[in-house]
């Protein structure tokens, strides 16, 4: 009976003893990051880039080890870190569409279900053309679309999603009708369908065109900003194109978050360590040659910015659907 | 020339080449285990290739991508287990010639052909890729949906035994892939409010409970009813494959590896696709179709060659355009970006070494995969020597961590067993596996670009008769459901007639 008795006061003091450890330092062991994106996409190198970098400002041997969770459009993925216990160890690319799904019945889950730490994207939409393409500058895309109304092809990553509301903003503050093309498969996908002059034009990411631009094969007709593209420059916003303001501010961010909750020790840890990696000029120099911008908005200013956002597309997707 | 010597002296330093070979071993085990697949081998040693310099770590990738399309094959023939989807199409002929004691043979045909299907596809990507990107980006939704229609009229050329049951399979396979969210109007399906089925019923847990958890089903029946009546393993001679197998299945394998870099090159499809289709087409063109399903040695080389030539394929439009050419690339691309590498059309100008790195490195890659192969031919065979109470405990536990180990998800695992079960039953009734796992690849592909064929044509039908591309599949596809059928007939027909020429036999009898 004694003996049981010490075995039982060790085998307490071993688990008491773990937990204490666990509570002195975080991390402990590796964090998983979930991509709720395919692999290869603007989000998923993003992300990978930004936690390889964090990767150094961790204890030595803790890792992230990153998870792509697509389907769904990425609700799984968001729901799967949403749920998960608010411990630090597995963690979440929110995308802009946290901010849309909610008010289109796709996602049970919004941005107050998420701590956010640092947002690793935050690119304005921009409008894309073929090389080739009749359109030469905004103006004429806009007047052409106008003069076949539902007859413009215009490609989007998935119908609900930041590009397609995009397309549809534009439609309701220039009087236009697109025909929307969803590729479900992701941007690169449209861009694909794009250099083979199957559609039209796109609505995307600067970093998802950026190489076919380059290469001369496409050519961006505005910016959907306040101010111009700092990669391509030499790109109108679509204020400057079309000479009036029209308020067609877009911009497709992308926030590591953990669960709500998460505990403010835990918080702080990584809040710091992601600030310190999104402020390294490394960092910003290897996102920039994925056609990224660097941004520094951490903690409370990530928050503030998915608020926003979720508030503005309230807006936009409620009167959407009252036409 | 500089440019290539430059690459060259990279690939060949003692780094890069045990690189390159611990890439293409893990591969290989990688793709062996069911369960999991190409992407997650991929996926799992991708972290790896930051800290090393320069291309080390993407020729490391290239080494994991090429050993983990052959690995499947070896499970999928030792112990009728596709070790990835890719060689699910192996077990079909792969099996049934290991069940003959001839597994060395099997082993020893896939791992050629797996070597014949890269370096094919390897030598199109060094002196074609602008011309495939040219036509992969040439295709659009109605190619995409008459290719995918194509795919699914392939179940009834492998399913040998009943085409009905055949077709009541696939028609099961596109059920399960309707499961999740609408992908034109983002709407729910079929999700009951359930988390998990709104992200649709994950692909790989299925295929290994359709074909490994059935199979150790089948395995402890056999136990229970009276022990091991199996054939005792004629020890293996040889390990290349005689000259005479080699000239035999040579047309099926380049005919396998065109079709591999193909499909390859088109973004979107990948190994499980070419693989089926290689099957298929080795069947038509064979002078045995007969033999097919009963261990053909073309039946084993069609899906390895093909399957193994989507690597360079899929490198195409990668390389030249930026856009993965599948699941595997795609996750390729992120090592790429990190190392600096803008892909597209300025990569071939701006990094030459880098490009002629990856060049030399893709024939490296393969020839250390068949060089594993081989080397391993002998002890892997030994697996059909181990008692079945013995293997199959720890080929339903590798199922377990395997489908556990695609999203981290006990669901997943219960999924593998319920599919598990459904397999036994199925198997009991006479259906085979392929029609479904078919009905699941090509499922959503066919369903999303008919639909944006329809969005983009207007509701328009005819854009599908007026692409000749489109066109031309659509009449393959055709004949391929209903020669079968009709075929027969029509010979008995033709026959009483006039007694018909030699080419209609063949055409009947596929």
């Amino acid at each position: 009976m004694k003996k049981i008795s010490v075995l039982f006061v060790a085998l307490l003091s071993a688990i008491g003893g773990q937990a204490l450890a666990q509570n002195i330092t975080y991390p402990t062991k590796n964090i998983e990051v979930v991509i709720p994106k395919g692999a290869g996409g603007p989000t998923d190198t993003a992300t990978r880039t930004l936690i390889e970098f964090a990767k150094n400002k961790m204890p030595k041997g803790i890792i992230f080890v990153p998870d792509n969770k697509p389907a769904g459009n990425g609700v799984a993925g968001l729901l799967d870190v949403a749920k998960s216990k608010p411990d630090g160890y597995k963690l979440v690319m929110t995308t802009v569409e946290l901010a849309m799904f909610p008010h289109e019945g796709k996602s049970p889950v919004t941005y107050a279900d998420f701590t956010p730490i640092v947002a690793g994207v935050a690119d304005p939409v921009v409008l894309v053309v073929k090389a080739d393409s009749p359109y030469k500058n905004l103006k004429d895309f806009i007047e052409g679309a106008k003069a076949k109304p539902g007859k413009v092809q215009m490609g989007n990553s998935g119908m609900g999603a930041v590009y397609h509301l995009a397309a549809l903003n534009i439609e309701r503050k220039l009087g236009v009708k697109f025909n929307h093309v969803p590729f479900t498969e992701g941007a690169s996908a449209t861009v694909a369908s794009l250099v083979g002059g199957h559609i039209d034009a796109i609505i995307t990411g600067p970093s998802a065109a950026k190489s076919q631009v380059d290469a001369g094969a496409l050519r961006i007709l505005g910016v959907m900003d306040t101010k111009r593209f700092e990669l391509f420059p030499d790109v109108p916003t679509f204020q400057e194109a079309l000479g009036q303001d029209l308020g067609l501010h877009m911009r497709a961010w992308a926030i590591l978050a953990g669960p709500a909750k998460l505990p403010e020790n835990i918080t702080r840890e990584l809040t710091t360590a992601f600030g310190d990696v999104v402020k390294s000029p490394e960092y910003q120099a290897a996102i920039k040659k994925m056609g990224i911008m660097p941004v520094v908005i951490v903690g409370k200013d990530a928050a503030a910015m998915m608020k926003e956002d979720h508030d503005t597309y309230k807006v936009l997707i409620e009167e959407s659907k009252k036409k | 020339m500089n440019d290539i010597l430059t690459a060259a002296s990279a690939v060949f330093s003692l780094h890069a080449l045990l690189m390159i070979f611990l890439g293409a071993f893990a591969g290989v085990i990688i793709g062996a285990l069911p369960g999991l697949t190409v992407n997650m081998g991929i996926a799992l040693l991708m972290p790896l290739t930051f800290t090393f310099q320069g291309m080390t770590g993407i020729l490391m990738l290239l080494g994991v991508y090429c050993g983990a399309i052959y690995g499947g094959s070896i499970t999928a023939i030792l112990i009728n287990t596709p070790g990835t989807p890719a060689s699910a199409a192996t077990i079909l002929d792969g099996y049934p010639l290991a069940l003959k004691g001839e597994a060395g043979r099997a082993l020893g045909l896939s791992t050629m052909s797996s070597l014949v299907g890269g370096l094919f596809s390897a030598i199109c990507l060094v002196l074609v890729s602008p011309l495939l990107a040219k036509v992969a980006v040439g295709l659009s939704a109605p190619e995409y949906f008459s290719l995918a229609v194509f795919g699914i009229s392939i179940i009834t050329s492998v399913s040998s035994l009943s085409i009905v049951k055949g077709l009541m399979g696939g028609a099961l396979g596109l059920f399960i892939a309707m499961i999740g969210l609408d992908p034109m109007t983002a709407g729910f399906r079929y999700t009951f409010d359930s988390v998990y089925l709104m992200g649709g019923i994950s692909f790989v847990p299925v295929l290994v409970g359709l074909f490994a958890f059935s199979q150790g089903m089948v395995s402890m029946e056999d136990s229970y009813r009276g022990g091991e009546n199996r054939k005792v393993q004629v020890p293996i001679k040889r390990i290349l494959p005689t000259w005479l197998d080699m000239k035999r299945v040579f047309p099926t394998q380049m005919r396998s590896a065109i079709i591999g870099t193909i499909i390859g090159a088109i973004p979107g499809t990948g190994g499980d696709i070419a693989s089926y289709v290689s099957y298929t087409e080795a069947k038509r063109w064979s002078k045995h179709p007969e033999e097919f399903g009963h261990g053909s040695v073309e039946g084993v080389s069609a899906p390895e060659a093909g399957a193994n030539a989507v690597a360079g394929g899929a490198l195409v439009p990668l390389l030249t355009l930026g856009i993965p050419g599948d699941g595997a690339t795609a996750i390729m691309m992120g090592a790429f970006m990190v190392q600096g590498l803008s892909l597209g059309p300025l990569l071939f100008t701006e990094h030459p070494v880098e490009v002629n790195t990856i060049f030399i490195g893709l024939f490296v890659a393969n020839l250390m995969m068949a060089a594993i192969g081989f080397a391993g031919l002998r002890s892997s065979a030994k697996i059909m020597d181990v008692p079945r109470r013995i293997l199959v405990p720890i080929v339903l536990t590798l199922c377990a961590v395997g489908s556990y180990s695609v999203n981290h998800t006990m669901i997943d695992v219960f999924v593998t067993m319920g599919f598990g079960v459904l397999g036994y039953i199925l198997l009991k009734l006479d259906f085979s596996m392929s029609p479904i796992v078919i009905g699941i690849i090509l499922g959503p592909m066919a369903e999303t670009n008919l639909r944006r064929t329809l969005v983009m044509s207007q509701g328009d039908y005819s854009v599908f008769f007026t692409r000749p591309v489109c066109a031309t599949f659509l009449v393959i596809a055709v004949m391929t459901l209903f020669l079968p059928i009709v075929g027969p007939k029509v010979w008995a027909w033709w026959k009483k007639r006039s007694g018909g020429p030699a080419l209609v036999e063949a055409e009947g009898k596929e």
